[in-house]
């Protein structure tokens, strides 16, 4: 198992090679990556998500479900890190024949289902939460959404629903990074305060520094082990575009890549 | 109808722990009896369809067999986008059942209306789409949307007689050939079947040969068999209680169109506007020139004209 400052390390790395998979696409959604980059490596390589390409029995395994598909360039170079995909494949995204796209497809290794629609995810998890529950299994399901995405009614269905049926194998992690594609939250739809829209609607609600491993580790420790009925909503303090200066808070960056003397800038600061 | 094929859902659910049925706050004392069967899988899931969906989806693809139940617009229009990309882009077995096909909730309005069910469903890829015609075909639904493997809509009427079939009928082919007609073939769907065998009756006495199929499985259509079914009639016209663009009108014309085929060629349905009326389901069909007389007069006046 890695320590903190490896996984620290990893995380950078992963923001590094980001930049290399859009390499010089047009478009691509490099910011919302970086948002959610510590958080993956701390679900994955931090050993909280309990998956492995081969080992584990499919059906004993974790969920995970990136409910904001878009933020899926850092879940694609954490897949190949863990052995899911070959670092060979991360080249081909969105060339053409690639099935490694801007949205993560249900037929790529590792991806537990379809995203790309915001607001889908929390109620497909709810499901799989509830089938563990039928079936008398102890997989947890988490899944990653952005503030944003709290702005879809769909959201706050499957969050009664959760909390009505008690699932407490179900945790939802929510990128406050408190930018949308167009704007800051705030400005467009305000979400606050989330967290006690969350308590209000019968979740456990835990606070964390979406860019602090440690602080992620030490936060969600005890997902395994805590007792509680309820279905656990942690909001992740994070910056959209975190690791690239020009990139942090600004939303034009929402859906663009660094391009000439800007991806140059960028190589640097996320180079370790 | 509804009885019907929740009586042979339950028989099944019986034999498959899998079978999960989620319904969203519709009532019905047929739903009663498969809650007291099988509790712990029959859920209501509140006034949240495009939830359900969702949830529907996480269960089938955790080896479930989902069910979902709740009247026609509600269970299919407000959760289109989870039903196309959750269950049919992932083709998760995620059986779609819509109550109140048409205008059969007359009473209660155009929220409540299907008039556009099968045009949605149509466009989905993978979904199978089942209409049954009375309660024989409706029981053994169950086991063909059980049996198949993906998505699949299936159009529920709460009036399932007068039968069409004997019981024991089998359905394989997407289609029955009830009766050939050598001057017209008119194909209908739902409970407008059994208008189409009135009507059929009726225009004996224009001295027009009509013959019918029931057009049960809208989707995959049954090209072939459909071609050979119609067979020579001079004439084909469709009949639904659907919006007359993207229903089986829709189908068969595309059918014929493609095929070749020469013949007259009409589409009875619901005009393209909201259906405004509160009354008798009758009021409401004849108020759109859909009485059985009314059927009768327009088929009768176009094949003689």
């Amino acid at each position: 198992m890695m320590d903190i400052t490896e996984l620290e390390k990893k995380a950078g790395w992963v923001r590094a090679q980001v930049l290399d998979m859009v390499g010089g696409m047009g478009g691509a959604h490099i910011a919302p990556s970086l948002s959610c980059t510590e958080l993956l490596v701390s679900l994955y390589h931090g050993g909280m998500l309990r998956v492995a390409p081969d080992s584990l029995n499919p059906d004993e395994r974790d969920r995970f479900i990136l409910s904001k598909g878009h933020g899926c360039l850092g879940l694609y170079v954490v897949l190949a890190d863990m052995g899911f995909l070959s670092f060979d494949e991360l080249g081909s995204f969105c060339q053409d024949g690639s099935r490694l796209g801007a949205h993560p497809d249900l037929g790529v290794p590792g991806i537990d289902v379809s995203t790309g629609s915001l607001g889908h995810g929390l109620s497909i998890g709810a499901g799989m939460a509830l089938a563990a529950r039928m079936d008398d299994k102890d997989y947890i399901t988490f899944v990653l959404m952005s503030d944003g995405e709290c702005q879809e009614g769909s959201i706050w269905e499957a969050a009664m629903f959760a909390s009505h049926h008690r699932l407490d194998n179900l945790v939802a992690i929510i990128d406050r990074n408190k930018l949308q594609a167009t704007a800051p939250t705030e400005q467009v739809v305000g979400l606050e305060s989330l967290p006690q829209k969350w308590e209000s609607f019968g979740w456990e609600v835990r606070s964390v520094d979406g860019h602090s491993i440690k602080d992620i580790l030490l936060t969600m420790g005890d997902i395994r082990s805590r007792q509680s009925e309820k279905p656990l909503a942690v909001i992740a303090r994070t910056t959209k575009g975190k690791g690239i200066s020009f990139m942090e808070n600004n939303p034009i960056w929402h859906y663009r890549v660094p391009q000439g003397d800007e991806m140059e800038q960028a190589r640097q600061e996320t180079r370790i | 109808m509804r009885n019907a094929f929740f009586d042979a859902l339950c028989e099944i659910a019986v034999h498959d722990e899998q079978v999960i049925l989620l319904y969203a706050d519709t009532g019905a004392l047929v739903l009663d009896e498969f809650r007291k069967e099988h509790a712990d899988r029959c859920i209501n899931m509140g006034i949240s369809e495009q939830n359900m969906i969702g949830i529907a989806s996480g269960l089938a693809m955790n080896k479930k067999i989902v069910y979902i139940y709740a009247i026609v617009p509600f269970v299919m229009m407000r959760s289109f986008e989870q039903i196309r990309i959750d269950v049919c882009y992932q083709n998760l077995p995620v059986k779609v059942v819509g109550i109140g096909a048409g205008v059969d909730y007359s009473t209660l309005g155009p929220t409540h209306h299907a008039l556009e069910d099968i045009a949605l469903m149509r466009s989905l890829p993978g979904m199978t789409i089942l209409s049954p015609s009375d309660d024989v075909m409706a029981a053994a639904c169950a086991k063909m949307t059980y049996e198949i493997p993906g998505p699949v809509y299936i159009r529920l009427d709460r009036t399932g007689e007068p039968l069409v079939y004997k019981n024991g009928a089998a359905f394989s082919d997407g289609l029955s050939l009830l009766s050939h007609g050598r001057d017209l073939c008119l194909i209908g769907t739902g409970r407008m079947v059994h208008m189409a065998q009135q009507v059929a009756g009726e225009l004996t006495k224009h001295s027009i040969d009509a013959g019918v199929i029931d057009l049960y499985r809208i989707k995959p259509l049954n090209k072939e068999g459909l071609l050979k079914a119609i067979g020579d009639s001079r004439y084909v016209a469709t009949l639904e209680e659907h919006n007359v663009i993207g229903g089986i009108g829709s189908a068969v014309a595309e059918l014929l169109a493609e095929s070749g085929k020469t013949c007259g060629f009409k589409r009875l349905g619901l005009p393209d506007k909201f259906c405004q009326h509160y009354g008798t389901r009758e009021y409401l069909l004849s108020q759109s020139n859909l009485s059985m007389s009314q059927v009768t007069d327009t088929l009768s006046k176009w094949i003689i004209e």
